[in-house]
Formats: structure tokens, C-alpha cells, sequence
């Protein structure tokens, strides 16, 4: 724990004291003031800022594994058990920085009186989001180009980009007589939609523990890709 | 190999080879670490020397062979790499601190070391400069800190002499006297054959990524005789046709050269010589250097 706490700390100062550190501030300042422009209640901050805050910490993962994949990091992996460590720490320093953010968003907004919270079911969204972001990151990890292999990470790129349009276009699909697509693609965004939805909804049934544990079983699948593509890749870093 | 017959291996490579796309980079290589030696690459560049040390390490994978670390616990290695790339926005002592917390030491223990190491290692007054803005032999040393940290059980060291002016030079190779009469296992590659001569135990020869010679250097260089011929002008095609006797064979203008086994082949030299009536002025016979065991290894 205490090596991952460590790398974790020295990747997210890395980010934070070079440029590609204030893509992820930049974009928190303008999603706090362009998402929360005419106000915004519990239910949509549940959906609007889960979705939203998490792209932001998919960028933020990106760029930590930018960070790590680097010659600089020779001697660090030359010191690691495993090199899924690296991974993990990644992982917990994009959620951590995603949180961070989160936090910073909603609390400025709260001041300036364009958020409302007040039900007591706002506990709620720690855990939503946080499952919510633990799959973004862990799809960001395996997407980002540390543990790409062969040009994975553009495979990925596609089919996430195919399901994010096709799920858009589900009417057109289905006029074009492509229900199994449309079959497909709600299943795979299932656990994030309705984790969040009935979040939203003020509603934690079977069902929203079901979506939160199938998204938190893709978040754990998605690192393990991750980590099994990172495992014996050869690192090419130059010196 | 006669060390591996008796001599207990860190690491052993059995018929490595590596490609990086159409390159070779190492040909069925067979090389064994033994326990407690400082064993030294040497080859000209793109010999595969750093491809090898980047084997052990982990960061590459074979694409034949294997590369056997069964002696070696996990996070067990300290790396020098070749040029010193480190986090330039960190300070000397905090990336010395990083490592060592990497490498398991916590508390006053890890205050303690890295202190005793910027003494050592004469990088005392650079402790609060950032990486970024350390000269290059500065960055040698604290590569070589960063390496000293957890110790660790086998030390790779790349080109470690790289960069650093004649007392930085003299440090390193004190330094890595100290971890070998400590016990330590060293692997380090080298352009340079004098400080390789003075450190090293072991030898291994790299040449297009295969291994041309190795062995103890007590061992290796003893008892090899070298000759050199001075002669008057060669005529055409003589110079070839000498060096076509034997694969130790330097023939050039006025200078033909004998090494290792290629001396045995004097005679047949002297007749070719003789028969060209070719005016021979001197003949020196000598016991081969590093140097020219390198050359002898590397060219052709």
C-alpha cells in the first residue's frame, strides 16, 4: 500500500508541475461554470456531473499514464514487484484527482447558489460516483498508450466511439433493422445508465445494486485487460 | 563458458534473441551473471549491449530464449540507465526519497541512507537542486544513489563512466569496487576497456548482437600472444589474402597483426611474406591487451 500511495503522490506532482497539468483544471473550471449556468438540482448533478466530472477524470488518467510512460521510469519499474503497481497507482491517483475536482466544482457552485441539495439521499452519490469513475478511469487506463500493444488503443477508441454514437442513433438503427446492434449497445452501457439514472431517481433498489456491481465488476475487468496488456509488453522507452 | 561450470548464476540467458521490427539486435546470445562478479559488456554501438541489460531488467522480453532471473527476488534490481533522464521537476533528495520509499525503506532509516549517500557520493551541496538543472556527471552520481537504494541484490549499470569528468570516473569505479568486495553482483557495459580492465571480474563480448567472446578476465587474456610484422610496401591482394588465413588476422599497409589463435598461422604469414618478397623489418610478439582482444572480437 505504501509504494502505491507513493507513486501515486509522484505521478499526480509530475502531472500538476508540467503544462499538461492544467488540461484537467482548465476543463473543471469550465464545466463548474458552463454545466451549472442556469442552476442545477440533486438528480441532474447525479447525471450531468457523474458523466461529466468523469470525462474529466478520463483525461485526468490519460495523462498520469502520459506521465509514467517515460524513460524516467526505468529505475521506478526497476524497483516495483509487479509492474501492475504502476497501474494501480495510476488508477487510484486518477480517481483521487477526479474527486478532488468533483469537490472543488460542487462546493464553488453550491456557494454561488446554483446548486441545490437537499434531500438526504445526497449520500448517495459518493458511492454512484464513485463506481461511476472507477469504470472511466479503468477505461481510460486500458485505452491510454503506457499499456497499448499494437495499436490497441486505437481498437479501443473505435469501438468506444461506435457505442457512444450507436447509442445516440438507436432509432436510426432500428429503422435500419439493426435491433441486434441496438441490443448490444444497450447492454453495454446498462450498468453506467442505470447506476446513474436511478441514482438520479432517488431510487436504490435491486437494481441499482445490480448496475453498481456489474459496473464495478467492468471497471475490474478493464484493469485486468490493462494490466494483462502491460504485464509483458516490451518498453521502448528512449533514453 | 568455464565460469558457468562453476560459478553459481544470478541471472543466465539461454538463446536470446531480441528484434526491434527487420534489426537484430541479439542472436541466440547465452550468457550467465555469476553470484558476486562485475561482469562487463563491451561492444561498439548496436552490439546490443543496452537491449541485453534492458533483458534483465524486465523491461524487454525475449523473442527466442529465456532470460532466467530465478536468483533475483522481485524489485531486487537497481538501474543506472544509459543517459540520466529523471523527473527534472524533483529535487536530488526527494527522488532519492522516492526511490527508497520504492525500495521498501521508511522513517529515519530512509533519512539516514540518503543522507550517507549525498556524503559518498560528494552530493551533499546539490541535495536541494532540481534534477533539471544537474550537470551531466552530477546526474551520474545521482543515478548511481538511486541504484545504491534498498540494496538491492544485482546493479545494472549502463555506460556508468558516460558523461563524468576524470574524477567523477574514479568515484564511480571506487564505488563499484566497494560493491563488489561488499558482495554485490554488477553488470554494467562499457566503452571504455581501461576502467573495464580495472573493475570488472567477467568479460562478455558483443558484436551485432552476438557474443563473441567471453570469459574471466583473469582468464581470458594470460597466456594470448600477440604478433605484429612491420613490413615495407604489400602488393596488391596480399593484404587479403593474409587476412584470409585466419579470422584473427589485421593486415593493412605496413602492419599486419596476429591475434590469439590467428597466431599460430606466423609461419604461413612469413612464407606469404617471403614469397612476395616483401621487405620485413620487424617482428614483435607480445601478450594481448583488452584492446585488442576487443578488436579481435568486434571487427569482421
Amino acid at each position: 500500500m505504501s509504494r502505491l500511495w507513493t507513486l501515486t503522490l509522484y505521478l499526480v506532482r509530475e502531472l500538476f508541475g508540467a503544462l499538461a497539468g492544467i488540461v484537467p483544471l482548465a476543463a473543471a473550471v469550465a464545466f463548474g461554470l458552463i454545466a451549472f449556468e442556469y442552476g442545477m438540482d440533486q438528480a441532474q448533478l447525479i447525471t450531468v456531473g457523474g458523466l461529466g466530472i468523469g470525462t474529466i477524470g478520463f483525461l485526468a488518467t490519460l495523462l498520469l499514464a502520459g506521465k509514467a510512460d517515460r524513460a524516467a521510469s526505468f529505475p521506478i519499474l526497476g524497483r516495483l514487484r509487479r509492474r501492475a503497481e504502476l497501474l494501480g497507482s495510476i488508477l487510484v491517483g486518477g480517481l483521487g484527482i477526479t474527486w478532488i475536482l468533483a469537490i472543488a466544482i460542487v462546493v464553488a457552485n453550491l456557494l454561488a447558489g446554483r446548486l441545490t441539495l437537499s434531500s438526504p439521499s445526497l449520500l448517495w452519490i459518493m458511492p454512484t460516483w464513485t463506481a461511476v469513475w472507477l469504470f472511466v478511469t479503468a477505461l481510460a487506463l486500458s485505452l491510454s498508450a503506457l499499456v497499448s500493444r499494437n495499436g490497441s488503443n486505437l481498437l479501443g477508441y473505435l469501438l468506444v466511439v461506435a457505442v457512444l454514437v450507436a447509442n445516440d442513433r438507436k432509432a436510426d438503427l432500428l429503422d435500419r433493422g439493426a435491433g441486434w446492434a441496438v441490443r448490444i449497445v444497450e447492454r453495454l452501457v446498462w450498468p453506467v445508465g442505470t447506476l446513474l439514472s436511478r441514482a438520479s431517481a432517488e431510487v436504490h433498489d435491486q437494481t441499482y445494486f445490480a448496475a453498481a456491481a456489474a459496473t464495478l465488476a467492468c471497471a475490474a475487468a478493464l484493469f485486468l485487460l490493462a494490466a494483462f496488456l502491460f504485464r509483458d509488453k516490451d518498453l521502448l522507452w528512449s533514453e | 563458458m568455464a565460469w558457468e561450470v562453476i560459478e553459481p548464476s544470478l541471472v543466465r540467458a539461454r538463446s536470446v534473441s531480441k528484434r526491434y521490427g527487420r534489426a537484430l539486435a541479439l542472436d541466440r546470445l547465452t550468457l550467465s551473471l555469476p553470484e558476486g562478479s562485475v561482469l562487463g559488456l563491451l561492444g561498439p554501438n548496436g552490439a546490443g549491449k543496452t537491449t541485453f541489460l534492458r533483458l534483465v531488467m524486465g523491461f524487454l522480453f525475449p523473442d527466442e530464449g529465456e532470460v532466467d532471473r530465478g536468483g533475483l527476488a522481485p524489485g531486487q534490481i537497481g538501474y543506472l540507465p544509459e543517459r540520466a533522464l529523471y523527473p527534472s521537476r524533483l529535487r536530488v533528495r526527494e527522488y532519492l526519497e522516492l526511490i527508497g520509499r520504492l525500495a521498501g525503506l521508511h522513517g529515519q532509516a530512509l533519512r539516514d541512507k540518503v543522507r550517507r549517500l549525498l556524503a559518498e557520493l560528494s552530493l551533499e551541496d546539490a541535495a536541494g537542486k532540481r534534477l533539471g538543472s544537474c550537470s551531466r556527471g552530477m546526474l551520474q552520481r545521482v543515478g548511481l544513489a538511486q541504484v545504491l537504494l534498498g540494496d538491492p541484490q544485482l546493479l545494472l549499470l549502463d555506460e556508468p563512466m558516460l558523461g563524468l569528468d576524470p574524477s567523477g570516473q574514479k568515484l564511480m569505479r571506487d564505488q563499484i569496487e566497494i560493491l563488489h568486495k561488499g558482495g554485490k553482483t554488477i553488470l554494467l557495459s562499457s566503452h571504455n576497456l581501461g576502467d573495464v580492465a580495472r573493475v570488472c571480474t567477467h568479460v562478455a563480448m558483443l558484436n551485432r548482437g552476438r557474443l563473441t567472446r567471453s570469459g574471466r578476465l583473469d582468464t581470458l587474456l594470460p597466456g594470448r600472444a600477440e604478433v605484429t610484422i612491420s613490413t615495407g610496401p604489400l602488393p596488391p591482394g596480399l593484404p587479403s589474402a593474409i587476412r584470409s588465413l585466419a579470422p584473427g588476422i589485421l593486415a593493412s599497409e605496413g602492419h599486419i597483426k596476429l591475434v590469439g589463435d590467428a597466431v599460430q598461422r606466423k609461419t604461413e604469414v612469413l612464407r606469404l611474406l617471403l614469397g612476395a618478397d616483401v621487405d620485413i623489418q620487424e617482428l614483435v610478439e607480445a601478450h594481448a591487451t583488452l584492446e585488442e582482444a576487443y578488436l579481435e572480437a568486434t571487427q569482421g
